[in-house]
Formats: C-alpha cells, structure tokens, sequence
C-alpha cells in the first residue's frame, strides 16, 4: 500500500470517527448524569436527519437553515422523551429506565415508519459538500473535510460550557451526586434537561452529516449508528466527554483500517467495534479516559 | 362420531361446490425496512393481478392475506407460520430476497403449502424441494448473462467483485458470475466482501480504484450498491458498474443520483419490449390505472406469481387442495405471464429471458434481451 492509499483511508477514518463521536457525546454525557444508556439517541439522530430532509424538500429552507431546524427540532425532541418517558421514573430502578429507553426508540423508529415508509429518502445534498477537492493526491468530497472541523468545534462548545459556565459546573455537580445537588438549591430536573438538549443537538448534527456523506435518510438508519456509537462511548470511557470522542475515531478507524488491510474480513468490519466493546469491559472496565464513578465524576 | 365428521364434510363439499366462497392466498412480503422498495412494487403487481382475476373459473373469490416481513428473516419465519396456521392460506407467494425466501420455502414445505417467489433468484432455494417454485430465473442464469455480456460484447478484460456476505444472493450470483466470467476468459483481480446495512464504502472504493480493473460486479441490494457508487464517483474512479436484478428499481437511481448514469444491470422485464399480448394489455390497464407508462419489473414479477398461482389453482378440481395446486404450478408450460413466456418445472424453477438495463438520464433504459 502506497502512502496517498494510506493517508487517503485515515481521511475516511477520520471523517467517519467523527461522526461517531458526534453521537457518542449525548451518550456518555446522560449516562453521566443519569446512568442511563439512552438507547434511543440512535433514533434521535434519525429524527435529525429526516427534520433537515422536510427542511430542504417541503419546507424549501436553504441548507443552513434545514440544520437549525434539525438541531432545534431534535433537542426539543430529546428533551421531551427525558420529560414524558425518564423523569415520572427518576427514582424507580435502573432497569426500568433502560427498559423505557429501548421503548422510545422502537416507538420512534415505528412512527417515522408508520408515517413515512420504509423506503429510503434520498438527501439532496448542497452542491457545495459534493465537490471533489484534490489536496496533495487525495480526491475527498468537501464534507470529508467540514465534518471533522465542525466535529472539532463543537466539541470544544461542549468542553466549555462543562468547564467555564455556571451550568457545566451544575452538570458536573449533578454527576457527583444528585441528592446533594438538589440540597444546593440546583434544580436537578432542569439541569437533565439540558443534558438531554445538548445531546440530542449535537445528534442532530451527526445525523445531517451521515445524511450528507451517504445521501438517503430511512427510519432504521440510527440504529446501528447508535449501537456503534454507544461501543465508542464505552471504550473511550462512558461518562467522560474526551472519552467519547477517542472512542469514536477509534471505531471509525478500525472500520477503515480492517477493509484496507484486509479486504476479505471487510463483512466483519461491525463485529471489530464491538469486539473492542467486549477487549475493554474485559480489562479496563472504565474505558480508556474512563472514570471510576465511585469515586470522581467527569 | 365418524358419521358426524363424514356429513360435515359432504355438507361443506355440497356448500363448496354450490356457494362461492373466498379462498385466501398468503403473501410475505418485506413492506417496510431497507428492502420495503422491493416489497411495495411487487405487492403492487400482486394486488393488480388481483383487481384484474378476483375470481376463479369456479366462481370463488380469491383474498390476499399480506403479512410484512420487515425484511427480517425471523419475521419471515413467523409471517408464514402464522399465514398457514391461522390464517388458513392455500398458498403463498413471497418472499423476495432469497435469505428471507428460503425461510418461507422452509416451513412451508414441512405443512405441504405451496409457495411461488416473484424474484428470489438463489440457486438452491429450490433444491431438494417439492414445494417451492418461482417465476423468475436463478442466479447461474442471471451470472452467465453479465459474465458473457461483458466479456463478449463489452470486450472487458479484469473484474472487481464485491460481495454482501450477509446476504444469501450476492454469494450466490457472485459465484456463478466468477465461474461465468473466468470461463469466457476473464479475470477477476479482486474480491471485496461486505455487509448489508453498511453506508460507508470509501475504504472499498479506494481498493477498487487501487485495483484498477476493467469493469466492477456488484452483485448486490440497492441501498448498498447506490452508495458505493456515489463514492466512487467522490474518488474518482470512473469505471463500468455492473449489478444483477437487486438494483432494478427506480429508488436506486433515485439514491444513486448522477453517479449511477451509465449503470448496467440483468433484469427480468422491460415495460418498453412487452413480451407478450398479456404483458401489453396488463400495462395498458397499469397504466390507465395510475397515469404511468412506465412499470417496474418488479411489478411484473409480482403480477406474474399471481396468475402462475390461480392458474394452478383453476385447473384443480378442488381449488383448496394444496397438493394439486403445487403440482399444477410445476405443470405450467409456455405461460404467456406479464413479464414473459414461462415454463416451470419439476425443480420448481423456471425458463425465462432476461433483459440487460442501462441507466440513462434518471430512467433504466432497455438495452438488450438474452434468452437461455
């Protein structure tokens, strides 16, 4: 294999860890506070990628404002499943909060069904994200590149209101113990549903990008998203933010890298994130930037 | 006791012979799910062939009992577990994939239920089966045309396979193309495997570009095949596509966009050649139906396992007698169906042409008919 082969499959590893970390963030971010895995985030970002899709096609929005629509749209969303399916269950056990979980998502994934079909939409894609640029021998289309920046700067969003603001101070604090948060005088509640909005936001945005790089949306796309995301979330270290993006690339590499080298294990390639799902519980049950929840928190 | 079951049953043949009655038909079929495109259109056909032969020469009213299978294997199972047991269906016709047909011909050959496939073309879905059939061709016919296709008359030298490892269809046409191909004296320079349900290509399509063959197969479904050859086209790699009937529809030249122009691929049917007087006068009806020419073959497929099933079932003299109906199938000679002239066989396949598509400005065109 030649280098512009090699450097031209870490693009596509790059772009495609990216947007797995992009989904893998509202995971690790509500298990943070709630110890819950949101099984439905998978179908958030399905949500994500339809609501950008009636942007453009029925509404006629141009572009950046069928992905305002998409993230205002999922957030509400988001916060909404936390309102009518977790909360009335915040002190109920821990199971029953999953169990609800995967029931907000096959719900999702029915009513877009119900309502929509089965049949893939395809996602007209601005112009402007197809083009083919050539930089030093490697031919990628605009979106391989605006995905990891994009993915870069929100990240450092999400970084900065966890660690300068008054309400990352409350989501951390929430983290550590929600009894005594509550005691503080912090509405508990509040701050989970902020949790819940920045996390299905940025979803939102993971969808419009897998929207984009593979143009069709159908309601079944987020679920394995979802599944590998939540892989990625777990081995970088579900609960910490940094975690989650590590974890992400590392799956979308591993994709990459397991067909480059070996094409004919290509068909396994979803087996190998999963696999590093089962390597890290085995030996480092926290993840690679893991926390020891029992005794620090984010 | 007996005396009492032996004049039930005169009393219900002496109703059946002077009341018509409904007699259901069992239809599994994938109506939502990534496959729902292949579904919908052939369930489309079926329910026309309906409207257009509610009524068996015997007077009795044949339903369509539809169940979908999600494109699920296991709800195939259970789709036609439940269409036999409860619903009480004298045949059935369905699935499409050969994955999800071989779970229906499966259980309906322990319950002795005839079933007939419209496009499930695996080789050995028939195999060692007394009740499984279909109207379309199998994979070794299907592989045979694009091989000699391609090599005969493209001139193509070097191929690039790849291959969907989860799906019992593209191993199948995959191996007969490869045998096809290296026997009319071609190459094959790679093999690429995959997995349905995959949306990023760009590590396959940098392999194929690396490659660099004359031509690539990709015996494969549409949501997969659409992407790859859109990021192809992303990297630049410019050569011949090649695909069986698994991107016959138009929801793959939709997802495909501008980079599926020039694409090829074996069909059963074009609406433009209609092959027999029946053909003609069912897209006539098609057409003032809903205000379109054009027709999918899959829509003909669909059409054409209908009237293969009420043909059999008009030439028994009990039409509920499952056994009869199945052996009736495996007699049909020179049908004249929607998308063609059919013989079935003893092996419960059939002989059939094929045409070869190619898409252009949006629309699959004809290009050419191979008969076997």
């Amino acid at each position: 294999m030649d280098l512009t082969m090699f450097m031209q499959q870490m693009v596509n590893g790059f772009s495609l860890g990216s947007m797995y970390a992009l989904i893998a963030i509202g995971y690790t971010m509500v298990y943070g506070v709630l110890r819950l895995i949101n099984f439905a985030h998978g179908d958030i970002m399905m949500v994500g990628g339809f609501l950008g899709y009636f942007g453009i096609v029925v509404l006629d929005l141009p572009f950046g404002a069928a992905v305002l629509l998409a993230i205002v749209g999922s957030a509400l969303l988001g916060m909404a499943s936390d309102r009518i399916a977790y909360r009335p269950l915040r002190s109920a056990p821990k199971i029953s909060l999953l169990i609800t979980a995967i029931g907000v998502s096959f719900f999702l994934e029915n009513a877009f069904n119900v309502f929509f079909g089965g049949v893939p939409k395809a996602f007209p894609v601005p112009a402007y994200l197809e083009n083919v640029v050539d930089i030093v021998g490697l031919t990628m289309p605009v979106s391989a590149i605006i995905v990891p920046i994009i993915t870069a700067f929100l990240l450092a969003i999400i970084l900065w209101v966890l660690y300068k603001t008054k309400y990352g101070m409350a989501i951390r604090a929430l983290a550590f113990d929600v009894g005594t948060v509550n005691l503080m005088g912090i509405d508990a509640n509040r701050i989970i549903t902020l949790v819940f909005g920045m996390g299905s936001a940025l979803a939102a945005v993971g969808g419009i990008f897998w929207a984009v790089n593979y143009p069709s949306v159908e309601p079944m796309m987020g679920v394995l998203v979802g599944l590998k995301a939540f892989a990625a979330a777990v081995v970088g270290g579900i609960g910490s933010v940094g975690g989650a993006v590590l974890g992400g690339l590392i799956i979308g590499f591993t994709e990459v890298v397991v067909i480059a080298f070996f094409p004919e294990l290509g068909g396994y390639k979803d087996a190998f994130a999963f696999i590093f799902l089962i390597l890290i519980l085995l030996f480092k049950p926290t993840g690679i930037l893991g926390i020891d929840f029992e005794k620090s928190r984010f | 006791m007996r005396k009492l079951a032996v004049l039930a049953t005169s009393v219900a043949l002496l109703a059946s012979s002077s009341f018509a009655k409904e007699i259901s038909v069992g239809v599994t079929m994938s109506m939502s799910g990534p496959l729902a495109a292949y579904g919908q259109t052939a369930y489309e056909g079926i329910e026309f062939a309906n409207s257009l032969q509610p009524k068996l020469k015997n007077g009795d009213t044949v339903k369509l009992v539809l169940i979908d299978t999600k494109g699920d294997k296991v709800e195939s199972a259970n789709a036609t577990t439940r269409l036999i047991s409860s619903d009480k269906v004298v045949g059935i016709i369905g699935e499409l994939t050969s994955t999800n047909t071989a779970q229906v011909m499966a259980i309906a050959e322990k319950k002795q239920i005839p079933v007939i496939s419209p496009v499930a073309t695996n080789d050995k879905l028939t195999e060692q089966k007394e009740f499984a059939n279909r109207v379309c061709f199998t994979d070794s016919f299907q592989g045979a045309v694009v091989a000699n296709y391609a090599a005969k008359d493209l001139k193509l030298k070097t191929a690039v396979v790849v291959v969907d490892q989860a799906q019992v269809y593209s191993l199948g046409l995959a191996k007969a193309f490869t045998d096809a191909f290296t026997k009319a004296g071609g190459k094959i320079v790679k093999e690429i495997k995959v997995s349905s349900g995959d949306k990023d290509f760009k590590a396959v399509v940098s392999q194929i570009k690396a490659a660099n063959p004359d031509f690539m197969f990709l015996p494969m479904y549409h949501p997969e095949v659409s992407m790859i050859a859109r990021q192809a086209k992303q990297i630049g790699l410019t050569k011949p596509m090649f695909s069986g009937d698994g991107v016959a529809n138009q929801t793959f030249i939709d997802l495909g966009g501008e980079a599926v122009e020039g694409y090829m691929f074996t069909d059963f049917f074009d609406y433009s050649a209609p092959p027999t007087q029946r053909s003609k006068d069912f897209i006539a009806a098609y057409a003032k139906k809903t205000g379109k020419q054009e027709m999918n073959s899959f829509v003909a497929l669909g059409a054409d396992s209908y009237n293969v099933m009420v043909d059999a079932m008009n030439r028994c003299a009990n039409p509920e007698d499952s056994i009869c109906i199945n052996k009736e199938i495996k007699s049909t000679t020179n049908f004249e169906g929607v998308s063609g002239v059919l013989t079935l066989d003893k092996t419960g396949n059939s002989t059939r042409s094929a045409v070869i598509k190619v898409v252009q400005n949006g629309k699959a065109v004809y290009k050419a008919t191979v008969n076997p």
